[in-house]
């Protein structure tokens, strides 16, 4: 045990060998959502998660957070087994998910009042992370008096203000168009860069991935696995016209063709089930 | 055509309001009714027979409520009345809510009592009415109890639909951050399923409001619905329609406040109906 720990103290979250199933409605027969994965994720450090749609991205993040079991494998965060929610774990939802009967302020102290943690001290911290993620002003609003942005700003205040060890990132920007989420995604590294979180992003965005991440998972069709983890050597901070790099749009290119291959193989497949 | 040149409009913008518009529609409708007295009491028929056993006019109608209203008896009936309402609705706000939170949430409750609440949904109490005085007699209980069951489905029904519909996302906002079964339900169930309650409330207030009526029709010694039979067998239409006029105005009168009291809890959902109606208008 004492190997683990110190392993720990170098690596923020160690996933070893996670598997998932999940057992369809119709059928006894149990379907594989994705096996054998493995990888490590330094302090502070920016990983970002793409793969061919309904390879079970989501599921795995889901996972990490504890919100469901997995079948094998262990997670260890801090050198911790994660078995459910908590406050170490920040998890940043895909769509709307704030409380429309709550203002802005009590949506951002959810996560410290659920704890019990109460007061005019949780109150003056919410008030700090809404300001954080540029919505000072707004406090006192309701969800919907705010734009699609705005409320992904107060998502991510609610999942920072617990201050947790690492900040999971479900597609937060999915719904957002173009232009606003090219604006989050540099406010995003902007708030990184001030809290040192550790970070994992889920996106079905090959360039938002490359865009915010140090290193990008690229998942295979499902059954899932990892296929590559590309590393970004883009030296930070970003600004937008990164994107138009050589540098970039190489990365971007590469990662696009382990996918398309991935999405190529998982429509041969289904289309032998078809036949069947 | 610019704004310029646009001609004013002939009917002030006070006037145009969907408040004024309300108002006119029920002052022509009270016009049109006294005109139709005026018109059949001339007719050959209503000349031989006075229509005065028949139909009363606006204006009888309101001296009838100030004669009824003196003399005490429209306070009795109406007393009594609203006694019963206030029995049988709170009888069906304190079963209704609970059952329907426990079928909501635990299965075997619902497979118990899902086809008893089916069956006895599906019966008119108006049919109950009836066995319900032979066995408990005259009198505020029994009329209550028929009110009870009026009201009580509504409610139950859509307690239980408002909790299952409680939004999974949301549910799991919560569940992501640490938080406990009971603080789900505290923080998440009850906020969402409040709307679908309240809307229960006001269903049941004219189920309730009816109940109340066939109550007294089949068997009382006071209260409008008594009121109203009781005149309407000597021919005497004047305090009938007052009967009813007082039935209708509360009827109205806890809809609107069960309304406000919906924007006043869930200030939300008043914005998200609007959405979703917009939604359909424009598709």
């Amino acid at each position: 045990m004492g190997f683990i720990k110190m392993e720990a103290s170098a690596s923020k979250l160690i996933v070893r060998n996670l598997r998932k199933s999940f057992r369809t409605q119709r059928s006894e027969e149990s379907v594989q959502v994705f096996e054998g994965i493995s990888f490590e994720v330094f302090p502070s450090e920016f990983i970002s998660l793409v793969g061919p749609s309904g390879c079970g991205k989501t599921t795995f993040l889901r996972i990490l957070d504890g919100l469901i079991p997995h079948d094998d494998g262990e997670i260890l965060l801090d050198g911790k087994t994660v078995i459910k929610p908590g406050p170490d774990k920040g998890f940043v939802f895909q769509e709307s998910s704030l409380l429309p009967w709550r203002t802005v302020l009590d949506n951002v102290i959810l996560g410290l009042e659920l704890q019990g943690i109460r007061g005019s001290e949780s109150r003056k911290k919410a008030e700090w992370y809404i300001a954080l993620v540029g919505l000072a002003g707004f406090e006192h609003h309701y969800p919907h008096e705010l734009s699609g942005g705005m409320q992904q700003r107060v998502n991510l205040a609610r999942a920072l203000i617990v201050d947790p060890q690492v900040l999971l990132m479900d597609e937060p920007f999915a719904s957002l168009d173009a232009q606003t989420r090219e604006i989050m995604q540099a406010e995003l590294l902007k708030m990184w860069n001030q809290t040192k979180k550790t970070v994992i992003f889920v996106t079905h965005q090959i360039e938002e991935a490359i865009f915010l991440s140090d290193r990008v998972v690229v998942f295979s069709a499902r059954p899932a696995r990892i296929r590559e983890i590309v590393k970004v050597g883009i030296p930070r901070p970003r600004s937008l016209s990164v994107k138009r790099s050589k540098e970039f749009l190489d990365l971007a290119d590469h990662v696009w063709d382990i996918i398309q291959e991935e999405v190529l193989k998982s429509m041969g497949r289904e289309r032998e089930e078809g036949v069947l | 055509m610019n704004a310029a040149t646009k001609k004013d409009p002939l009917v002030p913008a006070w006037l145009r309001s969907s408040r004024m518009i309300a108002a006119c529609s029920v002052i022509i409708g009270i016009v049109i009714w006294q005109l139709a007295y005026e018109g059949l009491a001339r007719t050959p028929y209503f000349r031989e027979y006075s229509i005065n056993h028949f139909l009363a006019s606006p204006w009888q109608v309101v001296q009838t409520f100030g004669e009824l209203y003196r003399s005490g008896e429209l306070f009795r009936h109406s007393y009594f009345s609203f006694l019963e309402f206030v029995y049988g609705f709170s009888l069906a706000i304190v079963v209704g809510i609970p059952i329907g939170f426990a079928m909501a949430i635990h299965r075997k409750t619902n497979y118990y009592l899902d086809p008893w609440v089916s069956c006895i949904y599906a019966t008119p109490t108006v049919a109950l009415a009836p066995i319900i005085m032979v066995w408990f007699g005259l009198g505020i209980f029994p009329n209550s109890l028929v009110v009870f069951l009026g009201a009580v489905f509504p409610i139950l029904l859509n307690t239980y639909t408002g909790i299952k519909s409680v939004r999974e996302n949301l549910v799991n906002v919560v569940r992501a951050f640490g938080g406990s079964p009971l603080q789900v339900f505290f923080k998440v169930m009850i906020p969402d399923a409040t709307p679908a309650i309240i809307t229960g409330l006001r269903l049941a207030v004219g189920r309730a409001v009816i109940s109340v009526v066939v109550a007294e029709l089949f068997g009382s010694e006071a209260g409008l619905g008594f009121m109203v039979y009781f005149y309407s067998q000597r021919f005497l239409p004047g305090p009938v329609f007052v009967g009813i006029v007082v039935l209708v105005a509360f009827g109205i009168l806890s809809f609107l406040a069960l309304e406000k009291l919906q924007g006043w809890l869930s200030p939300w959902y008043t914005y998200q109906l609007q959405r979703q109606i917009h939604r359909l208008e424009t598709e």
